[in-house]
């Protein structure tokens, strides 16, 4: 479903090259759920931006959904992320002019779906946002802003699932409830799921948690393994 | 995923996602900056195609026609009946000097025959008393009648129904002239005394007109569709090989032509600098909005809406909002333009024809290029912003240069200038002076604002938090400062002038412009006819010599005039038309008649006679434009020459001409080239000597004098006085004027107020662009514990020092602008305005403080986590 292939990145900077990933193997099977962790700046985030397509690398190869991502424009990527990809963001990134309901019908309209309003209605209450379709993003709390984005993220039946830092700007309680909500739909809609998290307790729920570190993966444990350490 | 159902998908997001933004005020500023766009150009061009035509209506009420055709003998009939056959009204005049007796006296008249159609435009005022209030009627005299101006009655001891005597014929008198439309029309045949019209059957009758009479033909015309009597002017021109011209009024009266072109240039400027400074401001909303979407572009991508869909649901979102600028502007357009009309109902006097639909296209099309040009390109610079962007705020799109919009924008004022004067000339002026202007303020800008190079934000003063920030945002405030300081320019501009215009218009006709020309007057005469004004409280004015002389040569040769002034050149003003006359005014005075050549073409008559004179002094309102004048210590042997004539003939200062007066030659030596009013109904002269070169070759002298209407019986005793001089009236000529001036001065109060509400959104624009920036610095400084106070007064400090520089920057601008706008295109007089050097600078300090303050003061009345939530 999803693989790398010695992917590096390098940017530039004012003093030469930095290197934030660097020959990078990864195996990702489908509906497998992956935790990557790592310290900051340890390359997680930038990983998963080139898993999605949302950039591109410097070398090596990634292919996703059974396509060759280096091998394709922004716009192919675009239409593949369309087809195939979910998300779900640590800032959320609801658009603030929209409300809710209109946030999760959004992914719906622009793949050409119909029934948006329908099927994003359904969403917002298997979230648990039933009566609070119509609130706008600054209405609502983060963790209501997290479930909208969560039920966006399902809006299209994307068989993958990218999330990034989840619950980074929610408290505890609230970053397990909803992590929950998150797992839940995940089996509901046996999705594959590429969890970045440096909370290795949520990474422990993933099946498989690959460790980042200075840009290299420094290791791997899968949740079989985890039970038994 | 279907075509169909994708166009429509894209149709549901863009609507949404304007409808939201619009919600929450993101758009307001971009759609009322449309919005006024559409109105200004909407609302100036229905308002300037229907003054247009009323100015038309009511000038062709000058001429009593449309169009009018001067010859010294019958015009070809064909000419008539082509017009007859294409539609056209038609009436005919035929105008010369004769004498009315009555059983008691008699006295020389300005005789008109008129036809049974005359007046095609305007009306005849007539009233059964003289020097009483009259009632309009559209005809003139029916046949065995005359009908007479006011004064002639007492001085023939005439009543209406009394016998008049003209030539052989004897006619009744049948009403009192109080005005008739094309009074102030013609040459001194038509202006040589008080009016007598009669109907062109009783002409034959009175057997005056002989062979080698001075007479004067004039064919009018007339026709709703002003299209129709261009081709017609077109079909005259071509086939009668330029021997015969139909003319306007434009061409008819340099004097109504010049108010109205003056007129015409500053609502075109107007109306530019409106379009200009509301793309300016939609420029600065489209690239807030822009800005404040590059996370919204961002998040779609992610979504994975491709960058043609990003480009289409923006490009979708600009259409929409254009549509109901142009429905929202062409509705206030139409208000605005009512507005001014309703304003100018007083000295509106015609019935306007309705508008038509091109202003309303105009208005629609300047709102789609100002979006093409203005806002589209920071538009769809969004489709490149990287998705990545989620995950990492500082990205931004890297492909489009930030320059791109600027040259866009560049483009479309270009365009619109162009579009909109129809100039090239003028815009590649334009284009370059803005040019070089935008660089050297710039420079000066980028001084007033160079840094120190001192490190930190110096939080804990004031003063020094406000200047380390001017500095800190250097090349953004430079941009800041420009815009600010062509908004106040572009004020200061068009408010200064139109205080200047107006002032030098009605400074042109004051009250007590003389209404009376005297020529024909001799020397020994002077003295007597300043003693009868002094005996009757008159002021008259200085006399001036008068020769009829003839350009023979230019350097030895043949003078070889410039082609273009054959077309079109065949009215001049009233006084040139006068002074035109070949034959001496002695003649005239006499009515023995009028040559051929005065009528028609100016060329011709430019070198075949000219009515020049001598003097020390620099005549009112004439500038010297290359050379000196000679003063009171002059030579013989020097000519100043009129700078369009010079033009015309190629002359250089320092050319010999040579002169034929009085069958003599005289040559002079050109010293100097003047600029000369035409309009100020004052005595001009296309060629002035200096003293003692042709004083000997015997001159009669010309004045001028005000009588107002209770003072014009005096006429009759002066003339009976001094009977060889002839008086030319020219109330009517200056009424016009007067009409003109003060509708077009109520039409640029209007403008200037259209002007000032887009360069207000500017500001309010250009302000709003920097409002996030500081939204987010001075909510990470509250959080730090920067208290109100400071952060207020630091606010104000910045913002008053920008105003304060763009003040300077744009009095300097508006000075420069004003000299080239007064000198060469409006033809005034410039003068540096002094209360302005200290007016700008306060301005720009004031307006920008206020407006700076009021838009940012938010950040100190919210809580930092909400600024610090909203903008990160």
């Amino acid at each position: 479903m999803i693989r790398t292939s010695g992917l590096t990145k390098r940017v530039p900077t004012s003093e030469g090259e930095l290197t934030i990933l660097e020959d990078i193997d990864l195996h990702i099977e489908n509906g497998e759920r992956v935790a990557i962790v790592g310290a900051s700046g340890s390359g997680k985030s930038t990983l998963l931006g080139l898993m999605a397509g949302l950039d591109t690398a410097t070398s090596g190869e990634i292919w996703l959904h059974g396509r060759k991502l280096s091998a394709m424009g922004e716009e192919q990527r675009a239409l593949l992320r369309a087809q195939a990809v979910g998300f779900v963001f640590q800032t959320f990134q609801l658009l603030p002019s929209l409300t809710a309901l209109e946030n999760v019908m959004l992914p719906i309209e622009l793949k050409g779906d119909s029934g948006a309003g329908e099927k994003a209605r359904d969403l917002l209450g298997r979230v648990g946002l039933a009566d609070r379709w119509h609130h706008y993003p600054n209405q609502l709390s983060g963790g209501e802003q997290q479930r909208v984005a969560i039920a966006r993220a399902f809006a299209t039946n994307a068989p993958i699932l990218f999330a990034d830092e989840p619950t980074g700007n929610l408290d505890t309680a609230t970053g397990g409830k909803v992590i929950d909500i998150l797992f839940e739909l995940n089996r509901e809609f046996d999705t594959t799921l590429v969890l970045v998290t440096h909370d290795e307790r949520l990474a422990h729920q993933c099946d498989r948690m690959i460790k980042l570190a200075a840009g290299r993966i420094a290791g791997e444990e899968s949740r079989v393994e985890a039970a038994h350490a | 995923m279907p075509e169909a159902s994708g166009l429509q998908s894209l149709f549901t997001v863009a609507w949404r996602l304007m409808w939201r933004d619009w919600r929450g005020g993101e758009l307001r500023l971009l759609f009322f900056a449309l919005v006024l766009a559409v109105t200004s150009v909407t609302g100036i061009a229905l308002f300037t195609d229907r003054l247009e035509r009323a100015l038309l209506l009511e000038s062709a009420n000058m001429l009593a026609a449309d169009r009018v055709l001067h010859s010294p003998e019958p015009p070809p009939g064909e000419i008539n009946a082509e017009a007859v056959r294409r539609g056209f009204r038609t009436a005919s005049t035929l105008s010369f000097t004769s004498m009315a007796f009555s059983d008691t006296g008699n006295m020389l008249v300005a005789a008109k025959a008129v036809s049974d159609a005359y007046p095609l435009r305007g009306e005849v005022i007539t009233t059964m008393q003289p020097f009483t209030r009259g009632a309009p009627v559209a005809h003139g005299p029916p046949p065995g009648e005359v009908w007479l101006e006011s004064r002639v009655l007492p001085a023939l001891g005439l009543a209406v129904g009394d016998r008049v005597f003209v030539g052989e014929t004897e006619l009744t008198l049948g009403a009192v002239i109080i005005a008739e439309p094309d009074r102030g029309q013609g040459g001194i045949v038509d202006n040589a005394g008080p009016r007598l019209m009669l109907h062109m059957d009783d002409v034959a009758a009175t057997n005056v007109i002989q062979l080698g009479s001075r007479v004067s033909y004039r064919s009018l015309f007339s026709h709703d569709d002003f299209d129709r009597l261009d081709e017609f002017e077109q079909w005259v021109r071509d086939s009668f090989d330029g021997n015969y011209y139909i003319r306007d009024v434009r061409e008819e009266s340099e004097e109504v032509a010049e108010a109205l072109d003056r007129a015409e240039g500053y609502l075109l400027l107007g109306s530019l600098f409106a379009v200009l400074l509301a793309g300016l401001a939609i420029a600065l909303g489209a690239r807030r909005y822009s800005e404040r979407h590059y996370d919204y572009v961002a998040i779609l991508k992610t979504l994975g809406c491709t960058s043609r869909r990003i480009s289409s649901i923006y490009l979708l979102i600009q259409l929409q909002l254009a549509a109901m600028a142009v429905l929202l502007g062409s509705g206030l357009g139409y208000l605005v333009h009512e507005g001014i009309l309703r304003a100018l109902r007083a000295s509106l006097q015609v019935d306007l024809p309705p508008p038509g639909a091109q202003p309303y296209l105009v208005g629609a099309l300047t709102a789609f290029i100002c979006l093409l040009a203005f806002a589209l390109p920071p538009l769809l610079a969004l489709r490149e912003t990287p998705p990545l962007r989620v995950l990492r705020k500082d990205l931004t799109q890297t492909r489009f240069s930030d320059r791109i919009p600027y040259a866009f924008g560049i483009a479309g004022s270009i365009f619109l200038i162009l579009w909109y004067s129809q100039d090239l000339v003028l815009t590649s002026l334009l284009v370059l002076g803005v040019a070089g202007a935008g660089l050297l303020l710039s420079l000066v800008s980028l001084l007033f604002l160079a840094s120190s190079g001192s490190a930190g934000m110096k939080a804990g003063n004031a003063w020094k938090l406000a200047m380390t920030a001017v500095r800190r945002r250097r090349r953004h405030n430079v941009l800041q400062v420009m815009v600010f300081a062509v908004t106040i320019m572009s004020l200061l501009i068009l408010g200064l002038l139109r205080t200047d215009l107006i002032a030098d218009w009605q400074a042109q006709l004051p009250e007590d412009t003389p209404n009376l020309f005297m020529m024909n007057v001799t020397g020994a005469q002077v003295e007597d006819i300043e003693a009868f004004f002094a005996e009757n409280e008159v002021d008259a004015n200085a006399f001036y010599p008068l020769v009829s002389a003839r350009v023979r040569t230019v350097n030895g040769a043949e003078p070889e005039p410039a082609e273009e002034a054959a077309d079109g050149e065949g009215g001049g003003s009233l006084l040139e038309n006068n002074q035109l006359e070949p034959a001496d005014s002695a003649d005239a005075a006499t009515g023995s008649g009028e040559s051929a050549d005065a009528e028609g073409r100016r060329v011709r008559g430019r070198l075949s006679r000219r009515q020049v004179t001598w003097s020390n002094e620099l005549p009112p309102d004439n500038r010297v434009t290359l050379g000196e004048w000679w003063g009171d210590a002059s030579r013989p042997g020097f000519v100043s020459i009129d700078e369009e004539y010079a033009d015309w003939l190629d002359l250089e200062i320092g050319d010999i001409l040579e002169f034929e007066i009085n069958q003599q030659f005289v040559s002079a030596e050109i010293a100097n080239f003047r600029s000369v009013r035409w309009d100020n109904m004052q005595p001009n002269f296309f060629i002035i000597f200096s003293p003692g070169t042709i004083d000997h070759l015997g001159a009669t002298f010309l004045s001028t004098v005000r009588l107002e209407s209770g003072q014009k019986l005096l006429l009759n005793d002066l003339i009976r006085q001094f009977p060889t001089i002839v008086v030319v009236e020219v109330d009517a000529l200056i009424e016009q004027i007067q009409t003109i001036i003060s509708q077009v001065t109520s039409a640029i109060e209007l403008i200037f107020a259209l002007v000032l509400v887009a360069g207000a959104l500017v500001l309010l624009a250009c302000v709003s662009a920097s409002l996030d920036e500081r939204f987010h610095e001075n909510a990470i400084l509250r959080t730090l514990g920067a208290g109100r106070k400071l952060i207020l007064t630091s606010l104000l400090i910045e913002f008053s020092f920008i105003g304060a520089v763009a003040g300077v920057i744009a009095t300097l601008g508006a000075e420069g602008g004003l000299f080239y706008l007064q000198e060469q295109v409006f033809e005034q007089d410039f003068q540096l305005h002094y209360w302005v050097w200290l007016a700008g600078p306060a301005l720009g300090t004031a307006i920008i403080a206020a407006l700076g303050v009021n838009s940012t003061r938010k950040v100190v009345n919210t809580s930092p986590l909400t600024v610090l939530r909203r903008v990160v």
